[in-house]
């Protein structure tokens, strides 16, 4: 016996959230583009998509956040630090693998300084993963070691019913427990099965990948040029990666007063890597494309254990010349060795 | 009670015409709206639609670009290259919902101090009937004060 | 022998009588449905070319590739008549030599099939007329005239819904074969014209700027419209810049390689009924 909830319980269970004192979140497709946005019904929920377009990260680390608000005076400056106000919120209906994207960025952003922008928001928020009853072609979670039921970053794990009709509920951390404990009225005890998870084909060895990126003969490999010819650099694949975090701190204002924001910035512009002086370390498409490879199946893992790179997808789903690192590191597994 | 609204009007102009135009109202001592601010430039083909988006970003409810009239132009043809881009560009403030009430057009020469004068005149008091640009504005209000979720 | 073959063993020749030094065409993509740029410097590699319907992307993109044409070598490349079209552009631009592009020119039929275009050179393929003739499909037209119906409150609060999605991906530009400016003024600081900063304002920015920018430009391609991830109906703004070309100046994007651009020329008795 588990516990469960049922789909036709959701609207109640908002409502019990919002009591709660929470904002609740889930998928929803909006002027042609599905993102995580808040809902206060439940059919305002496209629980049915695969994926969202736009990722959760997004709710953790915005595209666009002003950092400091400051005027500069004769004599001094004075500045305001401008932080987000505390909301508490459940993202309902997260996939396993962008749940796993937050707990993949979590040592990033807590490794030498705390960003409280982003553990500001992480803190306050509760995770429901959904498991996937459905994958696309693009979908390789299981390549790189995760699944559909995967509860990696989940603090409430729901399983679908096979007959569609909710989910099993288990809680997966006190932040979890906590939550499901708000809606325990809805909850009913029930031996019904879950869903199966879906196929998902492993489409590369990410052993192997790994080890080729390791050896540094490989570095200036013909294989990165002739791989990365057709990318037209432009930073979609980095910005609907629910794992890539490269940002740019700007300064916009006037000269006396202004806003310093954090945007997000991408490895696949020319510009990125641009040194005031001209020169340009990373001056074609195919260093900057080894440069994002690397990233995720090389430094990272170095640096924090974990590769940085769900499965999702969305880097191939969206390509505008159908790359995307699928192909890449297919290329890479069945390289001579 | 708040102030009375005061529209904030920029205007772009070329020097050799419609800015001599203005000298020559101000030499003229023709009363005009103190609501106008000019921003002289060398020629209309100088001047970008970038500048009229700043112009509206930064605060200004109505925007004037003036030069030389057809023929008269100091650079030959500046004016009438100036004149395809603001056909263009009106075109698409219009179409993405930026009032073309606001953004004026005219060519203004050195001798027409008394029509610059008159046309700040009519541009102040049509502003003022139409109200702040309060569309930009509210945009521009929301990136300095709101902290994005 | 259907295209597909035709055009494999073409340019398999050329390429093996080194009269050109690459061949841009399409391979097969990632799913049954795609297509991806497939990039030729063998005979060999050119047998792995496929022509058909869901060949839709613009390889003429690739032409501005900074230094792809910098050592005066000839390239071949696979383009529709959109493509053709923004290579007469990009020559009348001056960004191009027409002798440096060998064309394996094609039409997509009806959705689904692919006929041959007669010609090599861009002289070859006189486009103008059937340009002149086409119409967009009229779901664009119709979108497009609905917002114009609109009151200009209206107008600003779709566009502000549709820009306030923008990421500032660039993905638009990336693709779009008019954007070959090496440094784009979105990447210009000092001063920073258009902030980095993808909020709603400076989306409006970004996008009127790249819209103002294409106006008379425009091959129609769509490319930039499909690449959005975002989905911001880009070919709307295409669209209407492209219609104010024509009934204010005559003028059609593309028609030919010799039309002088149309926001760098003039005539003495354009309209002007707008100006005070
Ligand atoms: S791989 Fe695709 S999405 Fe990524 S930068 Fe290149 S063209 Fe853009
Ligand atoms: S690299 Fe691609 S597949 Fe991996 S997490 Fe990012 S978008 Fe998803
Ligand atoms: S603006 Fe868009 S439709 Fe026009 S040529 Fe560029 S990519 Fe093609
Ligand atoms: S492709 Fe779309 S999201 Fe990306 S910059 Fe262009 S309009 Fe914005």
């Amino acid at each position: 016996m588990t516990r469960i909830l049922l789909r036709n319980k959701l609207d109640d269970c908002i409502a019990a959230w919002q009591k709660a004192g929470f904002s609740v979140l889930a998928p929803v497709k909006r002027h042609e583009m599905s993102s995580f946005g808040e809902v206060r019904k439940a059919d305002e929920m496209a629980l049915d998509l695969v994926l969202t377009e736009r990722t959760i990260k997004d709710q953790f680390f915005p595209q666009t956040e002003p950092l400091i608000k400051y005027k500069i005076g004769k004599h001094q400056i004075d500045s305001e630090t401008m932080t987000p106000p505390e909301k508490k919120r459940v993202f309902f209906g997260v996939r396993p693998c962008d749940a796993s994207g937050l707990a993949i960025d979590d040592p990033l952003f807590g490794w030498d300084y705390k960003d409280d922008y982003w553990f500001g928001r992480r803190e306050n928020s509760v995770i429901v993963t959904i498991a996937c009853s459905q994958a696309d072609d693009f979908c390789m979670c299981t390549s790189v070691k995760l699944s559909p039921d995967s509860t990696k970053g989940a603090d409430v794990m729901l399983r679908p019913l096979s007959d569609g009709s909710g989910w099993q509920v288990e809680a997966m951390s006190d932040r979890g427990t906590a939550l499901v404990e708000t809606i325990s009225s809805l909850l009913q005890e029930s031996s019904a099965e879950a869903a199966p998870v879906p196929q998902v084909a492993e489409k590369f060895d990410v052993e192997k990948v790994m080890e080729w990126l390791a050896d540094k003969e490989n570095f200036e490999s013909q294989f990165w040029k002739d791989i990365a010819l057709r990318c037209v650099g432009c930073g979609s694949c980095t910005f609907l990666c629910p794992t890539c975090h490269c940002f740019d701190i700007q300064d916009e204002g006037d000269t006396y007063q202004g806003i310093r924001r954090k945007n997000w910035d991408s490895c696949s512009f020319a510009l990125f890597t641009m040194h005031t002086s001209g020169h340009n370390p990373r001056n074609t498409q195919s260093t900057r494309w080894r440069q994002r490879i690397m990233h995720k199946f090389n430094y990272y893992q170095g640096k924090f254990g974990v590769n940085s790179c769900t499965g999702c997808g969305r880097c191939t789903r969206q390509c505008p010349v159908d790359m995307g690192i699928t192909e890449t590191l297919q290329a890479i597994t069945n390289l001579p060795r | 009670m708040s102030d009375p609204f005061e529209p904030k009007i920029v205007a772009f102009v070329c020097t050799y015409c419609t800015y001599a135009g203005a000298d020559l109202a101000g030499t003229s001592r023709l009363k005009y709206a103190p609501n106008v601010r000019i921003v002289r430039l060398p020629c209309t083909g100088r001047i970008s639609p970038m500048f009229i988006l700043k112009a509206l970003q930064k605060g200004a409810d109505s925007v004037l670009v003036s030069g030389c009239h057809p023929g008269d132009c100091h650079f030959t043809s500046g004016n009438y290259h100036a004149r395809r881009r603001w056909t263009v560009f009106r075109a698409l403030l219009s179409f993405t919902g930026i009032p073309e009430e606001r953004i004026r057009f005219s060519w203004i020469s050195a001798a027409e101090g008394a029509k610059f004068a008159e046309l700040i005149n009519e541009i102040t008091d049509d502003t003022r009937k139409l109200g702040p640009f309060t569309q930009y504005q509210e945009l521009q209000k929301v990136i300095e004060t709101q902290s994005s979720y | 022998m259907g295209i597909q073959e035709q055009y494999r063993s073409e340019a398999a020749a050329l390429l093996s009588s080194g009269e050109v030094k690459l061949v841009i065409g399409f391979g097969a993509g990632s799913t049954a449905d795609r297509r991806r740029p497939l990039f030729a410097r063998t005979p060999e590699e050119a047998q792995k070319f496929v022509l058909d319907a869901a060949c839709i992307a613009n390889l003429s993109t690739y032409l501005v590739a900074e230094g792809l044409l910098s050592d005066g070598k000839k390239v071949g490349v696979f383009l529709k008549p959109d493509g053709i079209r923004s290579v007469n552009i990009l020559i009348s631009e001056a960004q191009l030599k027409p002798e440096q592009v060998v064309i394996l020119g094609y039409a997509i039929e009806s959705g689904k099939d692919v006929a041959a275009l007669e010609g090599r050179n861009i002289s070859d393929f006189s486009i103008g007329e059937k340009i002149r003739k086409l119409t967009p499909p009229p779901h664009v037209i119709e979108a497009a005239e609905k917002i114009e119906a609109m009151s200009a409150e209206e107008r600003f609060e779709y566009w502000k819904e549709e820009f306030s999605k923008c990421i500032k991906c660039y993905a638009c530009r990336q693709v779009c074969p008019m954007c070959y400016c090496r440094r784009c003024i979105v990447d210009v600081n000092q001063p920073q014209w258009v902030s980095t900063s993808s909020h709603t304002l400076g989306n409006f920015e970004w996008n009127l700027v790249r819209a103002f920018h294409l106006a008379g430009r425009c091959a129609s391609c769509g490319a930039c419209d499909r690449a959005c991830p975002v989905n911001i109906p880009l070919r709307l703004v295409n669209y209407r810049m492209g219609k104010e070309v024509r009934s204010a100046f005559d003028y059609v994007a593309g028609e030919n390689s010799d039309q002088k651009p149309v926001l760098a020329s003039f005539k003495q008795d354009d309209p002007e009924t707008f100006i005070l």
